[in-house]
């Protein structure tokens, strides 16, 4: 029953972030072509393909038709064309996103894991020294900004160090292969990962402590000691399972800071993702690669909300009914 | 198997368990009961070995020391050889297991191995409780409070603990879901040791053969659960059971006035007890055994305030009162009951010494009273049937009231003798303005002037009130305020109370206990709710049959049986009373008479907890 409700809900929320991407340029006043291609752009285009752009778009139409058109476009791919990368739109992003999605998926698994592993021992030896000493570092360390700690990572291991590679994703024109290429990627993406980790992780460190201190006493915690369970499986089985719940949800939350704070890594890092790239379409006025990219971020972001209410109801069984 | 010894825990310094002694054996069943914030967890839990705060003392299982055995000993006794259900049933389970899953792990958690055993076992306890096999599979919010609380006795009861200790297992739950959850813990007790800790005194009669009274932190009472609560000792004990809404006593409830405190020197209760002496605030009184109870009270328990003993009274040689034997205890109301003319009033008379006994002895606190001086009327105080007698007509309503603080010697001053005045004739609903106060008793009406009888009675705040149907001049809801000012005094300051009345219907609603009388005897006696659910004397059941209800019905009064020898019975008893002293006083209206009843005269005897005066109810009847 839930299931369904929240599919519906989601779509109905892609339905509208087309929309939008659909109208942004298109009420912006002057030539909508302009809009969407920018004014460089429009300036080195000829009148017949400007035209022909028109006609493609149906841009002499009224809008319910230009919206068909606009869908129809985009189901065969077609998001633009970037002139400035000099290929469509949607070849451009994906060349990037295998790039962002192995970072920020990694950096979300790793930090939400530490963090919780991390919370429940914390959390469980409330007040006792290895506690303090979390809490204080973990706090502190949240108190840099995200690109902050990617300068100083990049500045200590990358410059002073020279044990990471300065930019990049892998080691242009090696011509690496298997696992030589595995480690070669590996090898770049440890930094900027170790950076992304280190700015999520005290969230989640935080909420489980948090809630593992109130989890531990909750009726249900004396129950279970009563029975004569080990202390272990007192912190995960019981008091854990129920602090996973907060961090799932603020994972969702969270998922949209999670792809910013990586722009700004990636950009630190020279990484070669959708935040680098975007970066560089903001520099060259890239307009259509613009909006392609927002569109499919958002697009990326809600599916990954999707799967996390999903989880969600599989980790509580008191959400189908509670709805 | 199970002994506490000297039990003493603490948190934060603050001392929580004073000291509790306990033993149990297999089979035995034991609820502690008490006000909130006694200690009854804390005891619990420090036999789970799940207490945080500090412990000293013993606690031993099997003869084994709990305390000073390490954790993971300690675990694999939780669970196995002693489980507890605990208090909040609604947080008490997992809420993201299933029922099933939670049963399993309680038995997998010990070592067993093999799954497929573990969840067979955990059908068949789900059928041991009643729990439907599906339900198994069910989360804990998908469940009603009931089937939570099976769960939760399931995994309890997992292992065959040879201790089980349930912490409230009844609290919110309704009445039908308790009396079966009750019945199961019932079966399931047996063989084991079970402790009942709870505030539901009708859980804990339900569930333990004993029971103990836990007040800040220590033992005030412990002993068999029906003696107990029929006569409980300790004047906590009574608090707590006049307290409790139940279907068994007929009194209206009362509270104990004050608050628990942990940190009180000497008797943890004296704060809060009427009958407290000098002792009381500095030591310790130590729990001792008194035949099959045990209590701690420096006074022995709650005191018998009057005592009146074997009195005969003569009225112009003509024996009134013969061989009367009442208790009044502390804080207590006392009913005499019977028809008019039966003696009650020369009871009374006789106590306050108006009249002279003929033989036998009168006790107050404890000493015999040979002379009544100043201190006797400091502590008793009589309202008498007619308000004349109480009063003076010679004195206004503010000197009549006063005088007894004048005659006392208080020492206040005029001003606060007439706030005193006016505090008490605002107690019993008489207003205290200056031309009230000025009038003379002939200008008062009945009512009024049996409630500044009343005022006069109380100014001097007496231990002890006779009140010989001190509101039979009143209307009913007047009546209702006065009745409930003195059970008010009572709960506050454990006023007793001597009520004379006529009335059973209002007796059941204020007295712990009751006499009858019949003839210048008692003839039955008892606690109140037993002496109307279950009078024994045919004499009480016509008293009992007439008493005011709110329906049509309307019962026939017992005639006087149209015997033959009746003629001479009455002439007999109408010539002098000795003869009356040769057969049972109510022969010529009982029912049912033995031929013993027409040549002896029936002595009050101990049956149940009632002492009657019949030869139907002696059970072994002399030859
Ligand atoms: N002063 C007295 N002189 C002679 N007989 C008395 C006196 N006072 C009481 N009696 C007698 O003693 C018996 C008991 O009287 P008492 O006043 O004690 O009865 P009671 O139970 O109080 O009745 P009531 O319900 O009317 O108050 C009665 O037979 C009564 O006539
Ligand atoms: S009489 Fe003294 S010892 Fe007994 S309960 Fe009252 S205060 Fe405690
Ligand atoms: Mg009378």
């Amino acid at each position: 029953m839930k299931k369904a409700g929240s599919a519906v809900s989601y779509l109905i929320a892609f339905i509208l972030i087309l929309m939008i991407s659909f109208l942004l340029p298109r009420l912006m006043p002057g030539n909508p072509l302009m809009a969407i291609y920018g004014e460089e752009a429009l300036i080195a285009m000829t009148p017949e393909l400007q035209a022909e752009l028109t006609q493609r778009f149906s841009l002499d139409d009224p809008l319910g038709t230009q919206f068909v058109s606009y869908l129809k476009a985009l189901l065969h791919g077609d998001m633009g064309y970037s002139y400035f990368h000099n290929a469509p739109v949607f070849d451009v992003i994906i060349a990037s996103l295998p790039w962002t999605l192995l970072l920020v998926g990694l950096a979300v698994l790793i930090s939400s894991f530490l963090g919780i592993i991390l919370g429940i021992e914390s959390g469980y030896r409330r007040g006792e020294t290895t506690d303090k000493v979390l809490l204080t570092g973990l706090i502190s360390l949240s108190g840099f900004p995200d690109f902050f700690i990617g300068i100083l990572l990049l500045l200590f291991f990358g410059a002073a160090l020279g044990i990471a590679p300065l930019a990049g994703a892998v080691t242009p024109y090696a011509g690496k292969t298997g696992l030589a290429l595995l480690i070669d990627v590996l090898h770049h993406l440890t930094l900027p990962l170790l950076a992304l980790v280190l700015v999520r992780i005290t969230g989640t460190y935080l909420l489980t402590r948090n809630t593992m201190v109130t989890t531990l006493g909750e009726a249900f915690i004396l129950t279970a000691k009563a029975k004569g369970c080990r202390e272990r499986e007192i912190r995960y089985r019981h008091a854990g399972r129920n602090s996973l719940l907060p961090v799932v949800t603020a994972a969702g939350l969270q998922l949209a800071g999670s792809i910013t704070g990586a722009l700004f890594i990636e950009i630190v890092f020279s990484y070669p993702g959708v935040g680098s790239l975007l970066y560089n379409s903001l520099l060259a006025r890239d307009y259509p690669l613009m909006q392609g990219i927002l569109l499919m971020t958002t697009v990326v972001i809600l599916l990954a909300n999707y799967m996390i209410d999903l989880l969600y109801t599989r980790l509580d069984p008191r959400i189908t009914y509670s709805r | 198997m199970l002994e506490i010894k000297n039990l003493k825990v603490s948190y934060n310094e603050l001392n929580i368990l004073k000291g509790i002694d306990l033993s149990l054996n297999k089979g035995e069943s034991l609820a502690v009961i008490g006000e909130t914030g006694a200690g009854k967890t804390t005891l619990s839990l420090s036999i789970m070995g799940l207490i945080e705060g500090h412990c000293t003392g013993e606690i031993l299982f099997q003869g084994e020391n709990l305390l000073s055995l390490p954790e993971d000993e300690l675990r694999l006794l939780r669970g196995r050889r002693i489980a507890m259900v605990f208090q909040d049933v609604e947080a008490a389970l997992h809420p993201l297991y299933t029922i099933r899953q939670q049963i399993i792990e309680a038995i997998l958690v010990h070592g067993e191995k093999d799954r497929d055993f573990a969840a067979e076992h955990t059908r068949q306890l789900l059928a041991r409780v009643g729990l439907d096999e599906r339900r198994g599979d069910s989360y804990p919010h998908q469940l009603s409070g009931g089937e939570k609380q099976k769960a939760l006795i399931c995994i309890a009861l997992a292992n065959d603990p040879d201790v089980l200790i349930l912490d409230e297992p009844t609290a919110a739950l309704d009445a039908l879901t308790k009396a079966e959850i009750i019945n199961l813990l019932r079966k399931e007790a047996k063989e084991r040791i079970t402790l009942v800790i709870t505030h539901d005194i009708d859980a804990a009669a339900k569930l333990a053969e004993r029971i103990a009274v836990m007040y800040a932190g220590r033992i005030l009472e412990m002993g068999p659960t029906e003696e107990l609560l029929e006569q409980p000792m300790h004047p906590y004990t009574r608090g707590l059971l006049r307290s409790y809404p139940n279907m068994t006593t007929t009194k209206d409830l009362q509270g104990i006035p004050g608050r628990m405190s942990h940190r009180v020197e000497g008797c943890p209760f004296h704060t809060r007890c009427t009958q407290k002496i000098a002792v009381c605030g500095h030591d310790v009184p130590e729990l001792q055994k008194k035949n099959s109870r045990y209590l701690a009270c420096h006074r022995g328990g709650i005191i018998p305030l009057l005592e009146v003993k074997n009195i005969s009274s003569n009225i112009d040689k003509v024996e009134i009162l013969h061989s009367v034997d009442i208790n009044l205890y502390e804080g207590e109301t006392l009913a005499l009951v019977g028809e008019s003319g039966s003696g009650k009033t020369t009871l009374a008379k006789t106590i306050m010494g108006l009249f002279t006994a003929k033989q036998g002895e009168i006790f107050l606190e404890e000493k015999p009273v040979i002379q009544r001086k100043k201190e006797f009327f400091e502590r008793v105080q009589m309202v008498f049937q007619n308000p004349g007698e109480s009063i003076s007509h010679r004195m206004n309503v503010y000197q009549a009231v006063k005088e007894p603080l004048d005659i006392h010697g208080s020492r206040a001053s005029e001003s606060e003798k007439q706030e005193k005045v006016k505090k008490v004739l605002d107690e019993v609903e008489l207003t205290g303005d200056d031309e009230y106060l000025k009038k003379y008793p002939h200008h008062l009406s009945g009512g009024e002037a049996q409630r500044v009888a009343i005022a006069r009675a109380l100014v001097l705040d007496p231990k002890l009130i006779i009140a010989d149907e001190p509101t039979s001049a009143l209307d009913a809801s007047i009546q209702a305020k006065i009745l409930r000012l003195f059970l008010d005094l009572q709960e506050e300051r454990g006023l007793a109370l001597l009520l004379i009345t006529h009335d059973i219907a209002l007796a059941r609603k204020v007295s712990d206990r009751m006499a009858v009388m019949l003839q210048g005897t008692i003839v039955e006696e008892g606690p109140t709710s037993e002496i109307v659910n279950n009078p024994l004397h045919p004499y009480t059941k016509c008293l009992i049959e007439v008493a005011p209800t709110m329906s049509r019905e309307i019962s026939e009064p017992l005639e006087t049986n149209s015997r033959e020898e009746d003629h001479e019975t009455e002439t007999d008893f109408q010539k002098g009373s000795s003869d009356s002293q040769q057969n049972c006083p109510f022969i010529r209206r009982c029912p049912h008479p033995l031929p013993r009843c027409f040549q002896d005269k029936p002595e009050l005897k101990t049956c149940s907890v009632h002492r009657v005066a019949c030869f139907r109810h002696t059970v072994h009847w002399p030859t």
